[in-house]
């Protein structure tokens, strides 16, 4: 499904990523690990094309992402769910609403973003809390109502940039939990986090980043640095 | 229907841009009325001057006197010569006995002349011809080839008023309208292509979450930059709204009685360029492009898409 030949991204003359060689296959959960600034965060940055590569090639679904016009780029988005550990919830906007933006925003109708998003915030377990504010809810909340939104287009990819970072352990739980639980209902999902003992839980495929470089990888592997 | 749907959410949201930043708002249409203003004064003492100007131009125009008891042949081929010099626009001949008849008929209420002409035996006054111009700077040069001492055995007399003086002041106060006039226009744009730049800056900056959110969800970039060229629209058409509201009455009011003035004879409001619609379409176009281009360059330089 995607697919990094040989990818090389420079900041200014430092290296973020160097010679990065992966595949992620459909369905996969993979937990992406590694220290702050070991590149974690620009690998899901290259896959969403907010940054360009310096080299080599990205596929996803065998289309390389570098020869994707500009205002295609939305369209590919849409494919791409995201999460982030500063959650970037709109803070006048109920659960809700923050939901039905992600839809609004590309275009659909009302009756049926008042058909979906219930069932999203469902499935994430914050129904009961539709008509709440971002700061009526705990961390772990609002995370989920972000990873709502990022299931508003039903996905195939869902990256999640250390979405526990700012939370509490039990919410930490919570929120893996889900991620789970939308890996099964068949979204491929991207878990960055250097949070060990998560990893160790989920015990799914495992990446290891050192310095823009793949150090490590093993099925069902534990957190290795 | 996807597109439509979008369209009528990206019309809203400019408008709720505009409404919320509302003292902003206020700011940048206010400035961009005043610019507006000034343009159309500007294009209002321009026409007003333009139309006195061809007013008294009209009025210029040379009479040649013949002498008395001339051949009309030998008047004919003065005519033709005249006619045949290419500055010359119209040459309008009136014999003495056309004249004479005028002369009557305009005084037929005045008994001692009806009187003291009936008792003439032959017609006293000359045939003449009557010579306009295409240029109004031909018209001494014409003038002074007609004095010319060939002609001086049937020319009587030339009869050229000069209003040179005062159409050349207008010349002047027209040229100065439009090089101050233009300069005016100019700073006063660019101070509204700041100003609105500045307010769809802040929109941009006050948006910025949002925008980086419509972005990660797969907005489209036009999607994104929608709502800030429909707040600029909204200037637009506010500025040009509020300074038709100024001029209505102007037009109404004033301007036919400074055409009445100037001119009894000719109408102000049967040339195009005093129509009122057409101003506002100048004023509107010119209103979005200082919006538009603003905006865009805002855009550009602040919104990242």
């Amino acid at each position: 499904m995607i697919k990094f030949e040989n990818v090389t991204k420079h900041y200014n003359r430092s290296k973020a990523l160097d010679g990065i060689n992966l595949d992620i296959h459909h369905g996969e959960f993979i937990s992406l690990v590694g220290l702050s600034g070991a590149g974690k965060t620009t690998l899901m940055k290259l896959l969403i094309g907010e940054e360009g590569i310096d080299g080599g090639r990205i596929l996803i679904d065998d289309i390389d992402i570098a020869k994707v016009k500009k205002s295609d780029m939305p369209f590919l988005r849409r494919k791409i769910g995201m999460v982030f550990q500063d959650i970037k919830l709109l803070p006048k906007r109920t659960a809700f609403e923050n939901v039905a933006f992600a839809m609004e925003v590309c275009g659909h109708r009302k009756e049926k973003i008042s058909e979906d998003v219930p069932k999203i915030l469902e499935l994430v377990g914050l129904l009961h809390k539709r008509d709440n504010f971002p700061h009526q809810m705990s961390g772990g909340e609002k995370q989920r109502v972000a990873i709502a939104r990022a299931l508003a287009h039903r996905p195939v990819l869902l990256l999640a940039d250390e979405p526990t970072g700012n939370l509490d352990e039990v919410n930490a739980n919570e929120v893996i939990d889900l991620l789970l639980k939308i890996n099964q209902l068949g979204t491929t999902v991207v878990l960055a986090t250097h949070a060990a003992d998560l990893v160790n839980k989920v015990k799914k495929r495992v990446i290891t980043i050192e310095n823009g470089k793949i150090t490590f990888q093993q099925e069902k592997g534990k957190y290795k640095l | 229907m996807f597109y439509s749907v979008s369209f009528l959410r990206v019309i809203k949201t400019g408008f709720v841009n505009f409404v919320r930043n509302l003292w902003l708002s206020a700011a940048a249409t206010m400035v961009m009325t005043i610019t507006l203003v000034i343009l159309a004064t500007l294009f209002l003492l321009f026409a007003v001057t333009n139309f006195s100007l061809k007013s008294i131009q009209n009025t210029v125009d040379i009479s040649v006197y013949f002498k008395i008891g001339l051949a009309e042949e030998k008047i004919s081929a003065l005519q033709q010569q005249i006619q045949s010099n290419p500055k010359v626009k119209e040459v309008k001949y009136t014999s003495a006995e056309e004249a004479f008849k005028n002369f009557k008929e305009r005084h037929s209420d005045d008994l001692l002349i009806t009187q003291s002409l009936n008792e003439l035996t032959e017609n006293p006054l000359p045939a003449t011809i009557n010579i306009k111009a295409y240029n109004l700077e031909d018209y001494p040069g014409i003038a002074s080839q007609l004095q010319d001492a060939k002609y001086q055995e049937v020319v009587d007399k030339i009869n050229f008023e000069d209003n040179r003086v005062i159409i050349e002041r207008l010349n002047k106060i027209l040229k100065f309208i439009v090089s101050f006039g233009i300069g005016l226009v100019a700073v006063f744009s660019l101070i509204a292509i700041l100003v609105i730049f500045n307010t769809i800056t802040l929109t941009i900056y006050n948006r910025r979450e949002e925008v980086e959110i419509m972005r990660l969800v797969g907005a489209t970039n036009w999607y994104i930059r929608g709502p800030f060229l429909t707040e600029s629209f909204l200037y637009a058409i506010s500025a040009t709204v509020l300074c038709a509201l100024i001029f209505l009455p102007v037009f109404i009011k004033i301007l036919p009685k400074v055409a009445a003035y100037v001119n009894p004879q000719m109408t102000f409001f049967n040339q195009n360029i005093f129509n009122f619609w057409y101003l506002v379409l100048i004023l509107f176009v010119v209103s979005l492009i200082l919006a538009m281009s603003s905006t865009l360059l805002a855009i550009r330089k602040y919104l990242k898409i």
